[in-house]
């Protein structure tokens, strides 16, 4: 009689550690989430004149004006899962373009660019962001005669 | 009535001081120059200045350039012609005598003494000469002289010209009761129209006579004469009498110094004169508000809070419309006015700050009428600092087919301080221009940072570049 009763606390104690487990088990993976482990992570960024075979060609920080346009290139590995950046050009500290990008998994790159005139002349920079608006990189050059 | 209690009403302590120390200037000068040939020609001066504004009135424009003309060359004149006599004024007389001091009587040459003397001569037919000096300096006119220093009497003036003294042949100086100089050379008198019968002592005595205002009296030892020349006229005295008067006569004029009754009224009178055209002078120059003038005059701030600065004001510069007399106004400089506003009690953002006529300084006499704006917006903001990053501001042409792959400052960032909204906006602090036309290969330079807007302090405000230059790939 007492053995059938402990056996239902028993049964009842067993379930309650399995269901335990599972949930820890569960929970790991959302908070690793949370600490930016489905992020991109940004490898490689620069400004070029132009892109050869996917990579950029003669990355510089001074372009001149007659070369037409410019490229922001940026590379994130790994790409967890499909999200989007944005490459906010400025000139002189006034914001001239934001683009928004998407990544692809499990690696992608991707590039931004713009036409260049006369008065485009001066210092710029481009701000890389994620989606949270989080600052990954800045990268600064300046268009020249 | 009315105008008199407008001007006490207008009138501010520092106008009643200007009023008060030009009036006694005045009355200094009257005093100090008073008897003299140079006051009676100021005089005329100040009359000439008188029918200038006179004929300025009237609109006669010609005769006003005409007088004016006249009466700038008379001042200068007077100050060539009568160098010596305002000399004389000035030198003879301490601190206290220019500032305060009132002239103290001379004496008076003992007349009677001079004329005994002088018929007693010429009785005797002994020729003399005898200077008795004005107002004015003579020490330009006369020469030669000995010092003396003898009181004046029958006896010394008959010894001073008998036949056997060494000294007899000059002339000598009586000033007050004393022979002052003797055996003193005097100017001969160039004139034709002289009677033949005058020698060398009458040329002489009328030579200084047509030089000074002093009296020279001549003995003639030929003719047994007395003779008096003052003024540039000289006439044959006939008696005693009438030398006593000429003296007196002489004196009278030369000791108008001493403070008798009929002075002090002249003083008076003087004195109350200058406060009058003073009062006068001072009205037209001040009072007058038949003149309207705009002046642009820049703002400047006062008291601004420690945390705070000046980001941004509405106007660098108000327009003050001011008033008063047209002399005035002509004479105003561009520093005697100034606005100054108070901003101690400002806030972070727009701050209108009234142009109250507290806040405009003017000369005295000058009015203001209107300003524009009537107020100033001064954005003022708090003071932050920050640290930026340094970007290069590249210009120029780089040789093909060069290319500056990377640059890098020392430092990377610097650290400014500044207004709070200026700096929210800015991410970088870039470099004063830096050609590349002169780059070949990698290497390093110095650049001053440029703050922008001018107001942000930088610290360092120069940053070491850092540049690798390679070929560019086809």
């Amino acid at each position: 009689m007492n053995y059938k009763k402990y056996r239902f606390f028993l049964a009842l104690l067993g379930i309650s550690i399995l269901l335990c487990g599972k949930g820890f088990a569960q929970e790991s993976p959302s908070s690793s989430s949370a600490s930016g482990a489905e992020k991109p992570t940004l490898v490689q960024a620069a400004m070029c004149a132009s892109l050869k075979e996917g990579s950029p060609c003669n990355p510089g920080a001074v372009f001149p004006v007659s070369q037409g346009k410019v490229l922001c290139f940026s590379s994130f590995d790994p790409v967890p899962r499909k999200t989007s950046i944005f490459h906010s050009w400025f000139h002189r500290d006034v914001l001239i373009t934001r683009q928004k990008l998407t990544l692809n998994s499990p690696r992608w790159s991707t590039y931004s660019t713009i036409q260049l005139r006369e008065s485009d002349k001066g210092p710029w920079r481009v701000e890389i962001t994620d989606q949270d608006a989080r600052l990954l990189e800045v990268l600064r050059f300046s268009i020249t005669d | 009535m009315d105008f008199l209690l407008h001007f006490f009403q207008a009138v501010k302590w520092q106008d009643l001081l200007d009023i008060a120390l030009n009036s006694y200037i005045l009355f200094r000068l009257y005093v100090l120059f008073r008897g003299t040939s140079a006051f009676r020609v100021l005089v005329g001066v100040a009359i000439f200045w008188i029918f200038n504004k006179l004929a300025l009135s009237l609109g006669l424009v010609v005769t006003s350039w005409v007088i004016q003309g006249i009466t700038l060359v008379a001042a200068v004149i007077i100050v060539v012609i009568f160098r010596n006599e305002i000399r004389s004024v000035l030198q003879a007389k301490n601190l206290r005598s220019i500032l305060w001091g009132f002239p103290q009587s001379a004496e008076q040459a003992p007349a009677e003494a001079i004329a005994d003397a002088l018929f007693e001569m010429a009785h005797s037919r002994t020729g003399a000469l005898l200077i008795l000096p004005g107002k004015e300096d003579l020490s330009e006119v006369v020469h030669s002289g000995i010092p003396w220093q003898g009181l004046v009497s029958r006896e010394m003036i008959m010894t001073i010209f008998w036949r056997d003294n060494p000294v007899h042949d000059g002339a000598a100086v009586v000033r007050g009761r004393r022979i002052d100089e003797v055996g003193v050379i005097l100017p001969l008198s160039h004139r034709d129209d002289l009677p033949s019968f005058y020698g060398t002592r009458h040329r002489a005595a009328l030579g200084l006579a047509e030089r000074s205002d002093a009296l020279v009296l001549a003995v003639s030892e030929e003719r047994g004469t007395v003779s008096a020349a003052r003024n540039s006229q000289m006439h044959e005295v006939k008696s005693k009498q009438d030398l006593l008067e000429i003296l007196e006569k002489h004196a009278g004029a030369t000791t108008a110094w001493g403070r008798t009754k009929r002075d002090k009224l002249e003083y008076g009178l003087a004195a109350v004169l200058s406060v009058f055209l003073i009062i006068g002078v001072w009205s037209t120059f001040t009072r007058g508000v038949d003149t309207v003038i705009s002046m642009d005059i820049p703002v400047e701030y006062t008291n601004r809070p420690a945390d705070m600065e000046i980001l941004d004001t509405s106007v660098n510069a108000v327009r003050l419309e001011i008033s008063g007399s047209g002399t005035l106004l002509r004479r105003i400089q561009p520093d005697q006015v100034s606005v100054k506003l108070d901003l101690s009690k400002g806030v972070p953002g727009s701050n209108p700050f009234p142009v109250t006529p507290e806040s405009v300084s003017l000369p005295p006499g000058v009015l203001l009428k209107d300003v524009k704006p009537p107020a100033v917006d001064v954005t003022l903001d708090t003071t932050v600092k920050k640290e930026l990053s340094v970007q290069v501001d590249w210009v120029g042409k780089l040789q093909d087919p060069l290319l500056i792959a990377q640059v890098k400052t020392d430092p990377l960032k610097v650290r400014v301080s500044g207004p709070a909204r200026a700096l929210s906006t800015l991410s970088a602090v870039y470099t004063e221009k830096v050609s590349v036309d002169q780059i070949s290969r990698s290497g390093t330079l110095s650049a001053r940072l440029v703050p922008s807007p001018p107001s942000l302090k930088l610290s360092p405000d120069k940053v070491t570049i850092e540049y690798i230059v390679k070929e560019r790939t086809p």
